[in-house]
C-alpha cells in the first residue's frame, strides 16, 4: 500500500532521459565505426573535460543492477560492495557483451579507473585481464601541501595516455572549450537544484535521480540539451509536490539502483537533495576558467568529498550546508553493503547532524529486494517521526 | 468510540479493542503463513473476547510487517510509532523502549509517546526471538525452559557468533566440549542481550526503560538485561500487545 501516486502533471522532457538509451548506444557504435575511441569510467574523479578534449567518447561503467552480480561472484568475494560486483559482472558476463543492450564490453577501448577504495583497486587488477586499464592515482589527503601538485601530475599522465590512445593532441583551445561547456552543464544543474529549494519543488527526487544517472552515460551535449528542455518545462508547469523534505547522503546510486529513493517517495517523503556521486558531488563545484587549465581542473576535482579521503571534513560541512539551504526535515544516510568508507564515516556525519538537530535514518542495503519490507518499516517510522 | 489496532507481526498477530480509551480485550495468535488470514482471525477473536460484534466499530489501524495485508484496516502505521504510543499509555514515564520481536529488535527513544529516534537490527535474525527459538532447539529445550535454565548458571558460556545459524553450530561445539546446559543457555541469552545493548548505547538510555515484544516474556532475559544495564526495567502486563494498543490509540 504505497501512499503516493504519480504526479498528475506530466513532465514530458523527463522521458528524453528515460528513452535516451538505444539512441545513445547507436551513437557510440557509429562513433566506434568511424574510428573514434571509447573509454569507460567509474568515478567522478576522472575529468570528462580531458576525455572529450581528446576527441574520445565516454560511457560510465558503474553497475546499479543486481543481474550481473552472480557472474561477478565467480571472481570476487561475496562480501564486497554490490556496485563493484555489478560493474565487474557486466563487463565479464559474456552474454552481456557486444550486444546493443549492453554498452560495456566490446565497445570500450580503455577503462580509465581511479585509486579510490580498496575494493575497486583490486577489482581493476582482475578487470585488466579483459580490458586495458589506466588507473589514475589520487592523493588521499587532499589538504596536504603536495596533494594538488601530485594530482596535476596524474592528470598530465592521463593526458598522455589519451593522446597515445588516439594520436590526437589535447590543445589548450580544445580543453578550454570542454571546461566551458562542462561548466555550463553544472550551472544548469545548479539552476535546477534552486527550484528544488522551493516549498513545493516541481521535480521529485526519484525523477531527478534518473536524470543524474544519465549524466555520464549520455554525451555531454546530449545531456545538456535535454537539461535545458527539462528546466524550461519545470519553470512553467505548475506542479505540487509535498511531504517531509529528505536529503539522501552517502553512496552513489548507479543506474538501475532505485530501491531506497523509490521507497522513500512512495511512502510519502520528498527527496529535495542528494549529497552523493549521483547528486551534488557530480556538479557542485565549477572549474575556474581564469586559471591555468590543468591546475584549475585539478583544483575542482580534488574538492569532491569522497569518503576515501582523509580527513573528509569537507563532506560534513557540505551536508550541513545543504541541509540548511534545502530546508531538509531529515537525512537518509544511504550506504551500500560493505562500503567501509561511507559506513565508517556515518558516525561523524550522525554526530554533526545530531548537533544541528537534524534527524537521521541510516539504511545499509545491496541490490537485492530481500530487505524491501524492512526498509519500508524504517522509512515509515522515520517519516511518521518527522511529520 | 471504539477503535481496533492490529499488529500483524512476523511470528504473531495481535489485536486490541479500545473503548473510550480503555482496553476491553486483546488477542494474540500465531501468524502462520498468511498475514491477511491471521489478521482476520485476530480481529474476530478480539471482538468475541470483548463481547462485541462489528456494529459500532470506528476506525481500524494496522501495524507490523504484514500491515499492508490487512485489507480491512482504514490506515497503516509503522510499528515503531505504534509501540511508542502504546507504551506511553501503559507506562507514561517511559522514554526508552526495547522491543525484541520474532523477526527484529529495535530500540526507540521517545518523548510523550512521540518517537524522537530509533534503531533497528539489520535484516538478519541475530539478536531476535528467532535466535532464541533456533538455539533453544539446539539444546533440545523449549523457549520457556531456556530462560529458567539460564538462571541456574554460575558460569555462562561465551557465544561469539552473532549469526543465528553459526550460533547453532557453536552450541553443538559447546555440547561436545561437555559445557553444562545451563551455562550454554545463559550464554545464549547474554549474546542476544549484547546485541541489544549495542543499540541501546548508540541511542542513549533515558529512564524509564520499557521492555516489550515476545522476548520480554522471558524472565531470564529480563533479569540479565537489568543486570547488564544496571537499571530497573518496566514491563507492561502483556508486553506483546503494545504495538496493537498503540495502533488502536492512534486509530
Amino acid at each position: 500500500m504505497d501512499k503516493i501516486v504519480e504526479n498528475i502533471v506530466f513532465i514530458k522532457s523527463l522521458d528524453l532521459f528515460k528513452d535516451a538509451f538505444p539512441e545513445r548506444i547507436d551513437q557510440i557504435l557509429k562513433n566506434k565505426e568511424e574510428g573514434k575511441k571509447i573509454v569507460g569510467t567509474l568515478c567522478l574523479y576522472v575529468p570528462d573535460e580531458l576525455i572529450y578534449a581528446c576527441g574520445v567518447d565516454r560511457v560510465i561503467l558503474c553497475g546499479g543492477r543486481s543481474a550481473p552480480i552472480e557472474a561477478a561472484e565467480q571472481y570476487l568475494p561475496r562480501n564486497l560492495c554490490p556496485l563493484i560486483k555489478s560493474s565487474f559482472g557486466s563487463v565479464i558476463d559474456q552474454k552481456c557483451s557486444k550486444t546493443k543492450s549492453c554498452p560495456h564490453f566490446g565497445l570500450v577501448d580503455l577503462i580509465i579507473a581511479e585509486a579510490t577504495c580498496d575494493g575497486k583497486k583490486k577489482m581493476y587488477e582482475l578487470l585488466n585481464q579483459y580490458i586495458p586499464i589506466h588507473v589514475m592515482d589520487l592523493p588521499q589527503k587532499p589538504e596536504n601541501q603536495n596533494a594538488l601538485e601530485y594530482y596535476i601530475k596524474e592528470l598530465e599522465s592521463l593526458k598522455c595516455v589519451l593522446e597515445n590512445l588516439t594520436g590526437n593532441k589535447i590543445t589548450d583551445a580544445k580543453l578550454r572549450n570542454e571546461i566551458k561547456s562542462a561548466n555550463e552543464t553544472r550551472k544548469l544543474l545548479h539552476e535546477l537544484y534552486e527550484l528544488r529549494k522551493r516549498d513545493s519543488p516541481p521535480i521529485r527526487g526519484t525523477e531527478m535521480l534518473k536524470v543524474l544517472q544519465q549524466m555520464h552515460f549520455l554525451s555531454p551535449d546530449g545531456f545538456r540539451k535535454n537539461l535545458v528542455l527539462l528546466l524550461d518545462e519545470l519553470k512553467v508547469k505548475k506542479r505540487e509536490n509535498s511531504g517531509p523534505r529528505i536529503m539522501i547522503s552517502g553512496c552513489p546510486m548507479a543506474s538501475g539502483n532505485m530501491k531506497v529513493p523509490e521507497i522513500i517517495e512512495n511512502r510519502g517523503g520528498l527527496i529535495v537533495v542528494e549529497e552523493s556521486c549521483t547528486g551534488t558531488r557530480a556538479f557542485w563545484d565549477l572549474v575556474d576558467e581564469n586559471k591555468e587549465l590543468m591546475r584549475a581542473l585539478a583544483e575542482r576535482y580534488l574538492k569532491i568529498p569522497c569518503a576515501c579521503m582523509y580527513p573528509n571534513d569537507r563532506r560534513i560541512d557540505q551536508i550541513l550546508r545543504l541541509a540548511g539551504d534545502f530546508n531538509v526535515d531529515g537525512v537518509v544516510y544511504y550506504t551500500l553493503q560493505f562500503c567501509h568508507g561511507y559506513n565508517v564515516e556515518k558516525y561523524r556525519v550522525a554526530e554533526a547532524l545530531k548537533k544541528s538537530g537534524i534527524p537521521l535514518l541510516s539504511i545499509e542495503s545491496d541490490y537485492s529486494g530481500a530487505d524491501t519490507e524492512q526498509i519500508k518499516t524504517r522509512v515509515d517510522a522515520f517519516l511518521e517521526m518527522l511529520e | 468510540m471504539i477503535s481496533i489496532g492490529i499488529d500483524s507481526g512476523a511470528a504473531t498477530t495481535k489485536a486490541v479493542v479500545l473503548c473510550e480509551n480503555k482496553i476491553t480485550g486483546y488477542a494474540i495468535i500465531p501468524t502462520g503463513f498468511d498475514f491477511r488470514k491471521a489478521g482476520e482471525a485476530a480481529y474476530q477473536e478480539v471482538l468475541s473476547k470483548s463481547g462485541m460484534d462489528e456494529t459500532g466499530i470506528g476506525k481500524i489501524l494496522a501495524t507490523g510487517y504484514g500491515r499492508s495485508s490487512i485489507g480491512f484496516a482504514d490506515k497503516t502505521i509503522s510499528e515503531i510509532t505504534a509501540h511508542a504510543r502504546g507504551v506511553c499509555y501503559l507506562i507514561p514515564a517511559a522514554h526508552t523502549i526495547i522491543d525484541i520481536g520474532g523477526q527484529d529488535s529495535k530500540v526507540i527513544s521517545m518523548e510523550n509517546g512521540k518517537v524522537v529516534d530509533f534503531l533497528m537490527n539489520d535484516r538478519c535474525a541475530a539478536g531476535t526471538g528467532k535466535f532464541l527459538e533456533y538455539t533453544a532447539k539446539a539444546l533440545e529445550i523449549s523457549l520457556d525452559e531456556l530462560g529458567t535454565l539460564a538462571q541456574l548458571s554460575k558460569n555462562p558460556a561465551k557465544i561469539s557468533s552473532m549469526c543465528t545459524v553459526f550460533a547453532e553450530s557453536e552450541v553443538v561445539s559447546l555440547r561436545a566440549q561437555q559445557v553444562k546446559k545451563e551455562d550454554i543457555a545463559a550464554g545464549l541469552i547474554e549474546s542476544i542481550i549484547q546485541r541489544t545493548i549495542v543499540m541501546v548505547k548508540k541511542l542513549g538510555i533515558k529512564p524509564d526503560v520499557a521492555f516489550v515484544g515476545g522476548v520480554a516474556k522471558n524472565p531470564g532475559i529480563v533479569k540479565t538485561l537489568e543486570k547488564v544495564l544496571d537499571i530497573k526495567i518496566k514491563l507492561p502486563e502483556e508486553p506483546q500487545i503494545t504495538g496493537a494498543l498503540g495502533a488502536a490509540l492512534l486509530a
